[in-house]
């Protein structure tokens, strides 16, 4: 039996699909068009030639590249650090039963909630209280807290789909707990761990709420330098930069979908065969 | 297991990081909240007296209506996410070609990834007064420097973060209803869109709070979007705080600003969660 009210409606979510992918996607084509554009000012669209003159001068510009060399230092040492940090309190939350624990977790998951702009702010004052004037330190500071969370979280998912019993089989076989933690249960978690890395390596490069606030003269992290930019001058510089930043997210996504799997982040559900 | 001291000793790097770069910070931006500035000043003096002053001050109406916009343009944004997601999210999760529906999450993922900065610069150089869409915008005699244009345009900035989000959230919730009984429904006479909204949405109504509640706190906390697409004229509550560092060092002012965008959103998603909890 067809009904038209049926159709309908699988008409409109297709057109719904539709005008969404417009939406998301159009921008950014228009990014990537004006990026290429020949003229030496911001004109209408489309460009009327093309040429890499936009890119030459965000590869060449001092300034930016100071920023981007910090970024990757910054994402780098930020996401080991809270890798390493969540993955020690998700192995204690994940396998100890205490009082309090809920509240613990409750508590190193709470950032996500609280604006990054508040954490920024909070930062400023207390590093200027407590005398660290090092931009970077500060930076640091900042960044390990904002990503911590998404390790934790990440490695604590990981690790509860891990059954116990394969440990205590570890144990009972003469292991001792860190021979076993190591030689079953780690190997186990570890595309999960190294997923919620991508995940804060991603989150840091692309901040701008924190930083904005942690910065000095000599320490910026390219966000910042391409938001102050953008605020004095409105020209395509920042469109080469945003395109560089569209393949460094491909680059993460491709990364990630090696190691773990797009399709696993998302989950199967259980009524698919 | 009970937390033996060799397992404490694995959560004493979390809870100094905690400690040292949330706690004491927050505790300590609620003590300047309570102090009185004194124009001129960086910050608060160190023996400054205590007062309400900071707080008092947000009852303005030009305050309120900070919060205002940021908490009315975030809900209109939340609200639209969900419901551009859910159509998204269902298609995905329901379609049989594997190819769709990984090329599908891929380009979610990918999205959701995109640098803010990307997005609003993009958005700018497609809607903005010397945009691609300029002609449309000029035909329509839509003026791109009215106050409510740049509302819509910060709301769309906010959607381009957050409907990836919701749909991605959302293809997870969809896949866990039995798709029978959608199908039941209409073998006993239901139409389509009637069979969806009485079994496929109530089904799914925790994992719609959770997305709503993602992408709520997102949007309120939304910090690169107002102040780039904003151009001034459409500040988010993030935006004025930026503001009482960057042009007046009234740190007192922006501690208090601070506690209270902090609390109303503890409050907003410890309510939403309960209400979820009692309710499914």
């Amino acid at each position: 039996m067809r009904r038209y009210s049926d159709d309908l409606g699988l008409l409109l979510t297709v057109l719904v699909i539709a005008l969404t992918a417009v939406f998301l996607l159009g921008p950014i084509l228009v990014s990537a068009a004006m990026s290429l554009d020949s003229r030496s000012f911001l004109g209408p669209f489309p460009p009327p030639e093309l040429s890499l003159q936009w890119y030459e001068r965000f590869f060449t510009e001092e300034y930016f590249l100071r920023g981007l060399r910090t970024s990757v230092i910054l994402a780098t040492i930020a996401a080991a650090v809270s890798t390493v940090v969540g993955v020690l309190t998700a192995v204690v939350l994940d396998r100890y039963e205490f009082r309090g624990k809920e509240a613990l977790t409750a508590f190193f998951l709470s950032p996500l909630v609280v604006p990054a702009v508040v954490v920024g702010f909070a930062l400023l004052l207390f590093f200027a209280k407590v005398g660290v004037i090092d931009g970077f330190a500060r930076l640091l500071g900042g960044h390990i807290i904002i990503t911590a969370p998404y390790t934790i979280r990440t490695t604590i998912a990981s690790l509860v789909g891990i059954s116990p019993s394969l440990n205590e089989a570890a144990l009972s076989l003469g292991a001792n707990e860190r021979k076993a933690f190591w030689e079953v249960t780690f190997p186990l978690a570890s595309t999960g761990i190294v997923a919620g890395t991508v995940f804060a390596f991603a989150f840091s490069m692309d901040d701008v709420a924190v930083s904005l606030f942690l910065t000095d003269p000599q320490n910026y992290t390219l966000p910042v330098a391409l938001i102050s930019y953008m605020r004095a001058n409105f020209d395509l510089t920042i469109a080469a930069a945003a395109m560089f930043l569209v393949v460094v997210t491909l680059a993460l996504i491709f990364t990630l979908d090696r190691i773990v799997g797009l399709d696993r982040i998302v989950g199967q559900g259980i009524y698919r065969a | 297991m009970r937390l033996s001291r060799s397992a404490f000793l694995l959560l004493v790097p979390a809870i100094a990081v905690f400690t040292g770069l949330l706690v004491l910070p927050l505790g300590g931006i609620l003590g300047e909240s309570f102090r009185l500035f004194v124009p001129g000043r960086v910050g608060s003096a160190a023996d400054a007296p205590y007062t309400l002053a900071n707080y008092l001050e947000l009852l303005q109406p030009t305050y309120v209506g900070y919060f205002f916009t940021t908490f009315r343009l975030g809900a209109i944004a939340a609200v639209v996410a969900l419901l551009i997601g859910f159509p998204i999210a269902y298609y995905v999760a329901r379609t049989r070609s594997r190819r769709i529906r990984n090329a599908a999450i891929a380009l979610l993922i990918t999205l959701m990834f995109l640098s803010a900065l990307v997005r609003v610069y993009s958005l700018e150089l497609t809607f903005g007064p010397i945009g691609a869409m300029m002609p449309v915008l000029r035909f329509f005699e839509v003026s791109t420097n009215s106050r409510a244009y740049i509302q819509w345009l910060v709301v769309a900035g906010l959607l381009h973060f957050i409907v990836p989000m919701a749909a991605l959230t959302l293809i997870g919730t969809i896949q866990n209803v039995n798709p029978r009984l959608v199908e039941a429904a209409q073998a006993l006479g239901a139409l389509r869109w009637k069979a969806h909204l009485t079994i496929t949405v109530p089904l799914s109504a925790r994992g719609i709070l959770s997305a709503f509640l993602i992408c709520y706190t997102l949007c309120i906390s939304a910090f690169v979007v107002p102040m780039v697409l904003g151009k001034g004229k459409v500040l988010f509550v993030s935006n004025l705080i930026y503001r009482r560092f960057s042009e007046v060092a009234n740190y007192p002012s922006g501690s208090a600003i601070s506690i209270t965008l902090l609390v109303i959103s503890l409050v907003i998603v410890y309510v939403v969660s309960r209400v979820a909890a009692q309710r499914w």
